[in-house]
């Protein structure tokens, strides 16, 4: 967390930080701070202190005529920088004591003011997240998802949809796939809806990916909507997702399944606490087969959600750490999303999730130009577009480095690692370790196999 | 809540009816589309889709036969677009 720190040294020193023609730094005022990590490119500002224009004026009112000094016994010192999200009470709590020139600490908010939100238009295009992903340096390292089965659990995907839009061939993997038993159709060809953006945007890093349909959005519950399905339907998909890695021989196990998915509201599940809770419960047989797929090697990845607090979507009825369940799960990751100039969009779900803290783990491209399944002129958005393009590059990845080589847990670690970290002191419950980088993880996978060689 | 999760714990080879009998429900009690879905195949644990009722009677948390339940099955909705 970004905070503003108000300091009162020794008078000369905040004369020296008054005048404009001295050059003060932020280590003059204030060194060892413990745990805050100082703006350095920050200069200090001057503040002048509020005192009473009427003698007998109480000295603690803002509410009455004030007159402002800039004396240097009467002002004050601000610096700015950053302490850890997980350390912020404790750090805030203990730093007047530790330091006695500390006032106070405030919290330094973000005053973007041109976040995307949802029904903006599109920044940038699938070739921009392409570039920024670094596509054709991941193909020179053989890292394209060749031979690597992608699950996208979803609406179902149109192949052919998906190949007039690309320019490429789609492979879709039919043996692998599987859909609930109230669900009619092929793989590969169901309606152009929020799968088919999925398969779409996963296959930006990993073309040659093989994609696993796995429609349970589809199952029509009774009185629900069109597109939307019960969380048993996915515990079934993922006992079927489970043979299918089983099946798989050691030495090419691979499996990347995305999840565009989750719950929006309270209201169906047993509230926190209960023994039948989802959201906030490890125990519950969804987040246990999670676990347990993920065990078995597969790379899983779900989207933070769109209930991040500048530009919330309105069916997200959570008052608080909106990211919840399997969404949240220690054994997935956890997708932000940014666009394509780097900032996080407006509707990412921030952090802290609810089965682990640290949640997004990571953030990835999203509000591009891209598939067209949502519409002509609606770009791929919501972290439901960001969570198939890290997956792709996960699949990208798996291509050259199986589940038996390099854990799914190593991997997760790998990407946090890795991510291009947006603030001063790593995590933090925006951005999570930051933006997936391509370039970084080819770099650590060299160093990997050199040292193996 | 029309319908909930239970879980219950069989050795293989484990079929509907095993776990039915085992938890002493009937036909109209368990969703048998949906059938005996195993969740973690190393520890023999299973989850089936019951009728509320059911899942009160048999769940563990009032002391039935089942090893865990009765649990939520929330609806799931794609994240996309924002609304």
């Amino acid at each position: 967390m970004r905070v503003l720190i108000q300091l009162r040294p020794s008078p000369d020193l905040v004369a020296a930080v008054a005048d404009p023609s001295v050059s003060s730094m932020a280590s003059d005022v204030a060194d060892n701070l413990p745990g805050v990590v100082l703006d350095h490119s920050y200069a200090p500002v001057a503040v002048p202190r509020p005192m009473p224009a009427s003698l007998g004026g109480d000295p603690l009112s803002l509410n009455q005529p004030l007159v402002f000094s800039m004396a240097p016994q009467d002002a004050s010192v601000v610096v700015r920088g950053e302490i850890a999200d997980d350390e912020v009470t404790s750090r805030i709590a203990l730093l007047p004591a530790a330091h006695r020139d500390v006032v106070a600490v405030y919290a330094d908010p973000a005053i973007e003011s041109s976040l995307t939100c949802g029904g903006d238009p599109a920044v940038g295009d699938w070739h921009d997240v392409e570039r920024l992903l670094r596509v054709p340096d991941l193909t020179a390292e053989g890292l394209d998802g060749s031979g690597v089965p992608l699950a996208v659990v979803d609406t179902g995907i149109n192949a052919a949809y998906v190949k007039a839009a690309r320019g490429h061939d789609v492979t879709v993997d039919h043996e692998r796939s599987w859909s609930p038993q109230s669900v009619s159709g092929t793989p590969g060809d169901f309606p152009v809806d929020h799968g088919t953006m999925c398969a779409f945007d996963a296959l930006i890093a990993a073309p040659k990916a093989s994609l696993v349909d796995v429609p349970v959005l589809l199952s029509r519950r009774q009185g629900g909507s069109t597109l939307d399905g019960l969380l048993s339907d996915a515990i079934a998909a993922y006992a079927h997702l489970r043979e299918v890695i089983d099946a798989q021989p050691a030495e090419s196990r691979a499996l990347v399944v995305t999840n565009s998915w989750g719950s929006f509201s309270p209201r169906w599940d047993f509230p926190p606490g209960h023994p039948g809770n989802y959201s906030d419960n490890p125990a519950h047989p969804f987040n246990l087969i999670v676990g347990s797929l993920a065990e078995a090697g597969a790379d899983i990845l779900f989207a933070a959600g769109n209930c991040g607090a500048q530009c919330r979507d309105s069916r997200c009825a959570y008052p608080d750490r909106p990211i919840v369940g399997a969404n949240s799960h220690p054994r997935a990751l956890s997708i932000g999303g940014i666009d394509t100039s780097g900032t996080r969009v407006g509707y990412s779900s921030q952090g802290p999730g609810r089965l682990a803290a640290r949640k997004p783990d990571v953030c990835a491209y999203t509000h591009f130009a891209g598939s067209g399944a949502l519409g002509d002129d609606e770009p791929d958005s919501g972290t439901s577009a960001a969570c198939p393009v890290a997956a792709g590059l996960v699949a990208a990845v798996r291509s050259r480095w199986p589940a038996t080589v390099l854990a799914p847990a190593q991997l997760r670690t790998l990407l946090r690692r890795t991510a291009d970290d947006r603030s001063a002191v790593g995590y933090d419950h925006d951005y999570g370790y930051g933006v997936v980088d391509a370039a970084g993880i080819i770099a650590a996978l060299r160093r990997r196999a050199a040292k193996a060689a | 809540m029309a319908e909930v999760l239970i879980t219950v714990r069989l050795a293989p080879p484990a079929t509907l009816e095993t776990a039915m009998l085992r938890l002493g429900l009937t036909e109209d009690d368990v969703d048998t589309a949906y059938g005996l879905v195993p969740v973690d195949p190393g520890k023999n644990l299973y989850v089936l889709r019951v009728t509320e009722d059911a899942g009160r009677r048999v769940g563990d948390s009032d002391g039935g036969t089942a090893d865990g339940g009765p649990y939520s099955d929330p609806p799931i909705e794609p994240y996309g677009p924002p609304r």
